[in-house]
């Protein structure tokens, strides 16, 4: 393992830092988890917060994460439908992008995972 | 001068993602520059009560133009910034206002790279990297995009600062999923992001994975088209 550590640069441990929660799928999953992510403080490349991907999944369907984004640049196609119907749909900042999943879905945790056959 | 690296658009490997670098893109680099940093003197901030990440990301997207030949067009004509984030609720904002890779048409790239880290060669994160590459079967690309880039926000790959962005390619018979860190020579790290990729893409065993880096693509192109001088990008 000494090895292969790598230079990193030296940071302060972080001070309290509140998360709240506004929403039980915001919780972690277990018990080893901590609201807001897991801080480690052992990992190679210091401290790093850390997510798996059930807990981003849930944060998908928080308010914040439905709103469109300001700034957001207009391009056909990629940010907004290319077709004329869809295209007020986009202007009221409707989702492009809703294919998956409420975070109460079962399938959002690993064994959602396809099999693929490349 | 549309120079050498345009043509590794065509090669389908994810190369495309890296080319310009002649000393007059530099100048024009530049200036451009000084637009972006003025522009993004606010980095992204994570909101109040929101989850903030490790890193600062931003989101790009390009395309090259239908009908116009590769070596016409300069890769920052092409590239356009959709915005950054720093919490996770604001890459929700982002990526659930725009369209699935699957879904995109053309020859189009979407590049999510740390804030201020340019999804190009030339960038000093960039210079002496490399990259994972996967090539997927049509209708995968935007399963396997997803997971990549989650497991790269959360820090799944443990491999301290040196990932720098990832990179999905939209291409005619197949697509193209990248990830590119900063020290290719650094063993230990590449194999910790490959062992990291088939975790968290559920790849089977048999997946061929390539890890190239940027300096080979850049001599791979040169040798084919016989440039007498390879300066410029490299």
């Amino acid at each position: 393992m000494s090895t292969e550590c790598q230079k990193t640069t030296a940071k302060a441990i972080p001070s309290t830092r509140r998360v709240t929660i506004n929403d039980a799928a915001h919780m972690p999953h277990d018990y080893s988890t901590t609201p807001g992510g897991t801080l480690f403080s052992t990992t190679p490349g210091g401290t790093r917060i850390i997510y798996d991907r059930k807990f981003l999944l849930g944060c998908r369907s928080s308010p914040v994460a439905k709103t469109l984004p300001q700034g957001l640049p207009n391009i056909p196609g990629v940010t907004t439908p290319l077709s004329k119907d869809t295209d007020e749909k986009a202007n009221n900042g409707e989702l492009l992008n809703n294919n998956t999943t409420a975070p109460d879905s079962s399938n959002t945790g690993d064994d959602s995972q396809f099999e693929m056959d490349i | 001068m549309n120079n050498k690296f345009d043509a590794l658009k065509d090669d389908d490997s994810g190369d495309h993602d890296q080319d310009q670098g002649s000393p007059k893109d530099s100048e024009k680099e530049k200036t451009e520059d000084e637009e972006q940093n003025s522009s993004r003197k606010k980095m992204s901030v994570p909101g109040a009560g929101e989850h903030p990440l490790q890193y600062n990301y931003t989101f790009w997207y390009s395309r090259r133009t239908p009908g116009r030949p590769a070596s016409t067009q300069s890769y920052e004509q092409n590239i356009k910034q959709i915005g950054s984030f720093a919490s996770v609720e604001q890459f929700w904002r982002f990526y659930s206002h725009m369209i699935r890779p699957g879904d995109l048409t053309g020859h189009s790239d979407f590049h999510l790279f740390k804030e201020g880290i340019k999804p190009m060669w030339e960038d000093d994160a960039n210079k002496m990297g490399g990259k994972w590459i996967i090539r997927l079967r049509k209708g995968l690309a935007s399963r396997c995009w997803e997971n990549l880039i989650l497991a790269m926000l959360g820090e799944q790959f443990m491999v301290g600062e040196e990932i720098c962005g990832a990179v999905v390619s939209v291409r005619f018979q197949e697509d193209i999923i990248s990830i590119w860190n900063k020290t290719a020579s650094d063993q230990a790290t590449t194999a910790r992001i490959r062992d990291t990729l088939r975790r968290v893409l559920n790849l089977p065993p048999n997946t061929i994975m390539e890890y190239k880096t940027h300096t080979d693509s850049i001599k791979a192109w040169v040798d084919f088209h016989g440039l007498v001088n390879p300066s410029g990008g490299c």
